[in-house]
């Protein structure tokens, strides 16, 4: 069964791939594979050296055969192989990410649970439009704002970047270095996870509500059992269902939106990478990102189902929810 | 602001107003429950009423603006005006009037988030009830797509094409954006026709006869609509987010038209001295979006009967 | 203190306290310092003759030696006002026979020496076609370069010329033979070296974070003095827009170039921050492209026709543009030039605002509105074109923005094309284009510049729309070839004003420089060629350190 699912989730990452390598080789225009002027005369080495010459299917064999060596290419925007520009990169987003998804969650959690508790008082009918507001801002003017009101007028968190250049270049080696790099990562992890905290907190009260009027709670109800345990008990475990689900589904939307957030605040992160490659058709590296944010959504997704399963067998559903809908 | 557009914004926000008024008096009034659940919150009422407005001023553009959206009044003296009596939006970088272009921006904004989303709700609407009603292959095949669609970043593909092929007309924008934004509603429909295949009315016509493709468009979609149309209100919001984005990237409307995304992209640059150009086409966007979620919350209230608050 | 680095200070110290805080600091003296710039774009490299890029020749100067150098006066006749670096004497033996003596406490900072056989190598570098430098074309009156003993370097020219010197010592910055011999030519532009380099200069590379920042360290052994700043970090930002905020905020000490009024105005509010003016040596243009796009054999359908590049330059009210995108900080230029250069002359003839007589010149030349729609037309297609502009320079939008309101006046309709940069320099280099807005920086004398972007010189180099003029190229050259400064200065005048009627572009402004820089560092010696040329005569007196000069690492 999960085997089964294992390799499905590999296929697609392989359609994925396919989908992008063929898109950026059909894309009118060949420019050169260099970020200088060259004339033509090396440029025409240069798509040589590069195999761009060679009719697109005959390129996408020898890519499949590199990528089952592990060579994922060179980089002509960077000057550098793939791999060392990811490397670098990677670890950037998944702690923009990771950050974010922990306000996002903790933050949206704890609003839908308060509100469900207050439910059609003055507390849920305040937050209730406060997060319909932020739920409804694009996230970049958000950034934009945060920036302009925190870093420039009050001075209290840093004007983008990853970590202080004097006193942490060499990445986290120290525990100063840890507090640095949370410090920077404040304020654009803050402006990915409230606009996420709010939609969560909405899909939560929801959930929340909607188990509270199941029959179980009910039936609950009329035995005498003490309601808030019941609703309590219940609600919490439906909440954990549904923030499972939720999580799978958080995850193309953190890499969509990280590469504004990411430009904005000068993370170096790999949604920037990937803009600027598109933007300087850089093959090799449209189709590396490509492959790295589709298997990070698909097993994203699979590790989400294979959770939900063994939260709760009854649920050995595919996760078919979409984002909107209230039930299970 | 000159009197005449003043007149025409009172008159837009007054009939707005009443409009969404007396449907509500008429809707609590009245015997039909979908329609009382539907306006029981104040705000879906409100959600309506900014709707309704703002369609109206993206309607009535000409009526609205008092200048031309695209013309710089006086680069000199009237670059970077904050918000006063002429303008009462101020002037950006380029003076020229901020609402005008917001009034004019509002039809290209919400007219691609429209287009796009009836783009994708259409697409994904006819891919979701041909999976859930025929099953098996064909079933597997277009679920597999949509999981495909579903691993990739929406905005790297967006990126993709429209960068790659610079000099897209409009209406190509518009698909690929639509084209991009089906795979959740595929979704969404191919479960409601799931369940509703095994019911009678639906057993019924088939026996009757009835092909395939009639008994989808005529018996089952119909009876499935709640989910569509919810699912349409956020598409909206979420196209229009969508452009606003593409167009801060500078892959979006190009210059000189104006669109409320890349009002922001330009005003980003002047935000510090120029706050006004950068906050109003944000606040816009978010109204729209905020109005549409609402309406999302009322229709789910109103469609979907199990829903009952504690 | 200024408040938020006092905030930040505090937060960051609780922190630190908290997690187990490690002794920081330590420096002290007049030594010591850290000085961050602000920098806009990466550069791919740091290696000097294959890359033109600003900021990779910012570091250059600090890590690579030129055998000399122009003085503060930027005056680029005969030797008298250039400064030794490497080389610590010269001679002329003969008319066209230049001969360096080299400093013999020069070192590389791997220990060697520097010796001719390095200088002759960097030439033969310099001029080779493999490696491709854009430099190449400023050498071309230097014959050869040869070594006579290891500290002596020889240069033979073709000609004799009033700048003869300039061009030996400007334009080349001495490399390691040693460590260079082994790379192959054909792979300078991504070799090894360019990513860790090693120089003779006042400052030694210790490391550069990718898309973050590079750092260099002091070399406390210089042979023409210690430098007073001990570190020198050049960070990273995405936009001016950023990198003007950093510094504003504390978080930098150095912007060299606030560009806009605006950012001028927010500088000035911040107590922390001095300003400081200088002459520019950038100038933009809105160039048009003289052949078809695609086709450089054929010419442009539109901009072929030098009576419509005329209109096109006398309907745009430069005056009014610049000052509302510059105010004060900008000029509008007589010719393809900065206000730096010698040459500046407003009395030059230029095409004046007149946008009645552009309609009619567009008339006469057959671009009338036949279908009414706005647009002028002739055989059916319409007088319309596209603006090339990088996505990088929020100025240069803004300009497209304004320019393409100035040409609808009359009838124009112009489309915005916002690329990023490295896809602009490749449309560009391929002549795919129509017009692109441009923006170079001169050098300090007006014949390599004007050489490299105006002449036949240029075709396949700067010179992106392939204007070609056999009358202005023998101004140019009569002007260049002048004894004296005054005779050069007619010539050149005749040569702006040539260029200027045949308007191969619009040029739209000459920027003047506002640095901004921490109150702190003394001595702030700004060259307006290139900025940081003298970064290492800059200073912090030992009572004026603040905790980021004080790291120990």
């Amino acid at each position: 069964m999960i085997l089964r699912r294992f390799v499905a989730s590999v296929a697609i990452i392989f359609a994925v791939v396919t989908l992008v390598f063929v898109l950026i080789h059909i894309a009118p225009g060949e420019p050169c594979p260099s970020d200088e002027p060259v004339d033509p005369a090396v440029c025409s080495e240069l798509k040589q050296q590069f195999g761009l010459d060679r009719p697109v299917p005959e390129q996408y064999w020898r890519y499949l055969v590199a990528l089952a060596h592990g060579n994922l290419g060179y980089s002509f925007s960077l000057r550098r192989p793939v791999k060392d520009a990811l490397v670098e990169t990677i670890p950037f987003t998944l702690q923009l990410s990771g950050a974010a998804l922990l306000i996002d969650f903790l933050l949206g959690l704890l609003l839908g649970i308060y509100q469900a508790s207050r439910v059609n008082r003055m507390p849920d009918w305040v937050l209730g439009n406060i997060t319909l507001f932020i739920y409804s801002l694009p996230t970049f003017w958000l950034a934009l704002i945060l920036l302009l009101l925190f870093a420039e007028k009050l001075g209290w968190f840093p004007v983008g970047g990853a970590s202080h250049p004097i006193f942490c270049p060499a990445g986290v080696d120290s525990a100063f270095c840890f507090a640095d790099r949370i410090w920077h990562l404040l304020l654009p992890a803050v402006t990915l996870g409230l606009v996420g905290a709010a939609g969560t907190a909405r899909f939560q009260r929801a959930a929340m509500l909607d188990v509270a009027s199941q029959d179980y709670v009910r039936t609950a109800r009329a035995k005498g059992v003490p309601e808030r345990r019941v609703v309590l008990r219940h609600q919490l475990r439906n909440a954990l269902l549904s923030f499972i689900t939720r999580f799978g589904l958080a995850f193309p939307f953190l890499l969509t939106g990280a590469v504004l957030i990411e430009t904005i605040f000068a993370w170096p992160g790999m949604g920037r990478l990937a803009f600027n490659a598109i933007l300087t058709r850089d093959h090799t590296l449209v189709t590396a990102t490509a492959l790295i944010a589709s298997a990070v959504v698909v097993f994203g997704n699979l590790a989400a189902d294979l959770l939900l399963e063994l939260a709760d067998p009854r649920l050995r559903v595919r996760a078919d929810v979409t984002t909107e809908i209230v039930t299970v | 602001m000159t009197l005449g557009t003043w007149l025409a914004l009172v008159v837009a926000l007054v009939l707005s107003g009443e409009l969404v008024r007396a449907l509500r008096q008429r809707a609590l009034r009245g015997n039909r429950d979908r329609w009382r659940r539907f306006f029981k919150h104040r705000t879906t009422s409100w959600g309506i009423g900014i709707l309704t407005f703002l369609a109206i001023v993206a309607l009535a553009a000409p009526l609205l603006a008092p200048y031309p959206p695209n013309q710089q009044l006086d680069i000199v003296q009237l670059k970077n005006h904050g918000p006063s009596w002429t303008f009462i939006l101020g002037t950006d970088v380029l003076s020229r009037d901020v609402w005008s272009r917001l009034v004019w921006g509002a039809r290209v904004s919400l007219g691609i988030g429209a287009l796009g989303a009836l783009v994708a709700i259409s697409v994904g609407t006819v891919v979701g009830a041909l999976s859930g009603y025929y099953r098996r292959w064909v079933d597997t095949v277009l679920m597999r797509s949509v999981d495909v669609g579903l691993a990739l970043p929406r905005i790297f593909i967006l990126l993709m094409v429209v960068a790659l092929w610079d000099g897209l007309p409009f209406a190509a924008l518009v698909l690929a954006i639509g084209l991009t934004s089906w795979f959740g509603t595929s979704r969404l429909v191919r479960a409601e026709v799931l369940s509703l295949r095994e019911r009678e009315f639906v057993m019924a016509a088939r026996a009757l006869g009835m092909g395939g493709a009639r008994v989808i468009f005529r018996h089952v979609l119909p009876n499935a609509a709640a989910p569509i149309i919810v699912s349409a209100a956020l598409g909206v919001g979420n196209v229009l987010l969508l452009e606003a984005s593409l167009s801060f990237l500078g892959i979006g409307v190009a210059p000189p038209d104006p669109s409320w995304g890349n009002m922001i992209a330009d005003g980003a640059s002047e935000i510090y001295s120029a706050p006004w150009t950068t906050i109003f086409p944000g606040l816009a966007i978010a109204l729209v979006v905020m109005s549409l979620n609402a309406i999302a919350d009322g229709l789910r209230d109103a469609l979907d009967p199990r829903e009952e608050p504690a | 203190m200024p408040r938020r680095s006092s905030f930040f200070l505090l937060g960051v110290l609780t922190v630190a306290a908290l997690a187990g805080c490690e002794r920081r600091g330590g420096c002290t003296g007049s030594y010591c310092g850290t000085v961050i710039n602000a920098a806009l774009a990466e550069p791919a490299t740091l290696l000097p003759p294959v890359t033109e890029d600003v900021v990779a020749g910012d570091i250059g100067e600090q890590l690579f030696l030129k055998l000399a150098d122009v003085g503060m006066s930027t005056n680029t006749v005969g030797d008298e006002d250039f400064q030794a670096l490497l080389a610590n004497r010269w001679e002329w033996d003969g008319p066209v026979t230049l001969v360096f003596h080299l400093d013999p406490r020069a070192r590389w900072q791997d220990g060697q020496r520097v010796s001719a056989a390095d200088v002759e190598f960097t030439f033969n570098a310099y001029q080779d076609s493999l490696v491709g430098s854009p430099f190449r074309a400023k050498l071309r009156r230097i014959a050869s370069v040869t070594q006579r003993d290891s500290l002596t370097a020889v240069f033979r020219f073709r000609e004799r010329y009033p700048e003869m010197f300039y061009d030996a010592v400007y334009h080349m910055r001495i490399l390691p033979a040693h460590l260079l011999r082994s790379v192959p030519r054909d792979q300078w532009k991504t070799a090894a070296f360019g990513r860790q380099p090693v120089g003779s200069g006042p400052y030694k590379f210790v490391r550069w974070q990718s898309a973050q920042s590079i750092e260099l360290v002091a070399d406390s052994t210089f042979f023409l003095g210690r430098p007073g700043i001990r570190r020198l970090i050049w960070r990273f930002t995405p936009n001016l827009q950023v990198a003007v905020t950093q510094v504003i905020a504390d978080q930098a000490d150095v912007r060299e170039q606030l560009v806009t009024p605006e950012n001028v105005q927010r500088a000035r509010a911040a107590p922390q921050l001095k300003l400081q003016t200088f002459r520019g040596n950038v100038y933009t243009y809105m160039g048009f492209n003289l052949r078809a796009g695609g086709d450089t054999s054929k010419p442009h359908p539109i901009f072929s026709d030098r009576e419509v590049r005329r209109a096109l330059s006398m309907a745009v009210d430069r005056a009014s543009l610049v000052k509302s995108a510059l105010g004060d900080l900008g000029k509008v230029p007589p010719g393809p030039m900065s206000s730096l250069l010698w040459i500046w002359d407003p009395e030059i003839r230029q095409l004046p605002y007149d946008t009645a007589q552009a309609g009619r010149i567009l008339s006469a030349r057959g671009w009338r509105d036949h279908d009414g729609d706005g647009v002028r037309d002739k055989n059916g297609q319409p007088l319309s074109f596209h603006i090339l502009v990088p996505t990088t320079s929020v100025l240069r939008r803004q300009y497209a923005r304004l320019l393409q309101e100035q040409f609808r006046m009359i009838g124009v309709r112009a489309e915005i094309d916002e690329l990023e940069f490295s896809v602009v320099t490749q449309r560009l280099q391929s002549g795919n284009y129509d017009t692109s807005i441009l923006s170079r920086g001169n050098d300090p004398s007006p014949g390599s510049g004007i050489t490299q972007s105006w002449t036949r010189a240029g075709f396949g180099g700067s010179n992106f729309g392939r204007y070609y003029s056999a009358e202005f190229e023998r101004q140019v050259d009569r002007a260049i070839a002048a004894p004296t400064q005054d005779q050069a200065r007619g010539f050149w005048r005749a040569a702006i004003t040539t260029i200027n009627a045949d308007a191969p572009g619009i040029f739209l402004y000459s920027l003047e420089n506002v640095a901004a820089v921490h109150k702190r560092i003394d001595n702030v010696q700004i060259r307006p060629d290139s900025w940081a040329a003298l970064l290492r005569t800059w200073r912090i007196p030992q009572d004026q350190l603040i905790d980021r000069d004080r790291v120990e690492r």
